[in-house]
């Protein structure tokens, strides 16, 4: 199945996590970690394994993609793609409408930051 | 525990993902785990708790992915389907060709007694047979020798070897409607309908001619037989579920050291 990159379902916390991380600048994998770790990354906790496997994907779904390595090669730096930038917005909106959403029903505070 | 240790140890257990997988990131996580080990900022204890969970876990999402991915591959799908229809036709032959072996020889003796019996009564006529009839019977819930009965033209019980329950069992009367018609049947004849574990006789139904016309019956209790055919069908049972395990782990083995490259890899969902 072929993901519809105008239109994508929502997103899981490590996907968002990482297209949040790499929204300003390029980065390399332990830099997402630990972005992704601060309540501004998403609060998400998670290690190597689950970093490249969910970049891996990313990568054939055309969101994110290499832009190129440390003098070593040991570190790998990503950035976002014009269509990563897309779904990252798209799933932002879609986020901020369900939180104006519920301040209207009065399910969370009106000072609470979106 | 020394972090260049630890390294050794994670870049061990990264042999354990994927072959395309680990080409592919191998350097990249062990830098990761570098950085994170090396990082003052964060708890020792935690981040290498973390790391040993993530590795568990990312294990099995990457071998779950790679099963969906060589789903994707017909060629792969194909050539297990295959294999798992040959595997299913061979377990179906372990059971059928015993099956009717064991079935059709059980009623080796019937055949003979029933022929035989027939021929003389069509030669002597029914009378003396039944007047004939032995003290001792067998009880066909229990022996599993044969036995033979006699009925009259109207399908009476005249004489009989064996009995069940006390009493000589009646056949169906359309058993002897098609043995009027066709000469003989043959049937897996349960006595007493409607009981579990009830008994269950082959028998053989044979046309009596002459002057005094009327049936013989020889049958024979199947249980023996019964739990060999049971035995049977368990043993192709579980030879075909063997078959399907070792075609679907050669399978993943297949998919395991043949994954296409990054770039020929179909476009899955972002998860």
């Amino acid at each position: 199945m072929v993901a519809d990159k105008t239109r994508p379902s929502p997103l899981t916390p490590v996907v968002l996590a990482i297209l949040l991380s790499l929204g300003a600048e390029e980065k390399h994998g332990y830099a997402i970690m630990k972005d992704a770790q601060t309540p501004a990354g998403g609060s998400v906790r998670m290690g190597p394994g689950t970093l490249y496997g969910s970049l891996d994907r990313m990568i054939r779904d055309g969101l994110v993609k290499e832009s190129g390595s440390s003098d070593d090669e040991r570190r790998r730096y990503y950035r976002l793609t014009s269509v990563g930038r897309h779904v990252l917005a798209a799933e932002l909106e879609r986020l901020d409408a369900a939180m104006s959403a519920a301040r209207s029903m009065g399910l969370i505070g009106h000072g609470s930051r979106s | 525990m020394k972090t260049t240790r630890i390294e050794r140890m994670y870049r061990v257990a990264l042999r354990l993902y994927p072959p395309r997988f680990r080409a592919q990131y191998v350097e990249a996580m062990a830098q990761a785990l570098r950085d994170g080990l090396g990082d003052e900022s964060i708890q020792f204890r935690s981040f290498l708790s973390l790391v040993v969970l993530d590795l568990v876990i990312s294990l099995a999402k990457e071998y779950g992915a790679m099963i969906r991915e060589s789903l994707s591959r017909p060629l792969l799908v194909l050539n297990a389907l295959v294999l798992a229809g040959i595997a299913t036709g061979v377990a179906l032959a372990l059971y059928v060709i015993p099956l009717n072996m064991l079935r059709s020889g059980l009623n080796d003796p019937q055949n003979q007694m029933a022929g035989d019996l027939a021929r003389l009564l069509a030669k002597k006529g029914m009378i003396p047979i039944a007047s004939s009839a032995p003290e001792e019977r067998i009880d066909m819930a229990q022996s599993l020798a044969p036995f033979v009965i006699v009925y009259d033209d109207q399908g009476h019980p005249i004489a009989s070897q064996a009995v069940l329950n006390g009493t000589i069992p009646s056949l169906p009367a359309g058993v002897f409607d098609y043995v009027r018609q066709h000469g003989e049947e043959r049937v897996s004849w349960q006595p007493v309908r409607g009981r579990e574990n009830g008994v269950r006789i082959a028998a053989i139904v044979r046309r009596v001619d002459g002057a005094q016309p009327g049936f013989v019956l020889a049958g024979r209790n199947m249980r023996e037989v019964e739990a060999r055919i049971g035995n049977v069908q368990t043993l192709a049972g579980l030879t075909w579920l063997g078959m399907l395990g070792l075609i679907a782990l050669g399978t993943l083995g297949v998919a395991f050291f043949t994954q296409p490259p990054h770039a020929d890899l179909a476009s899955h969902p972002t998860a």
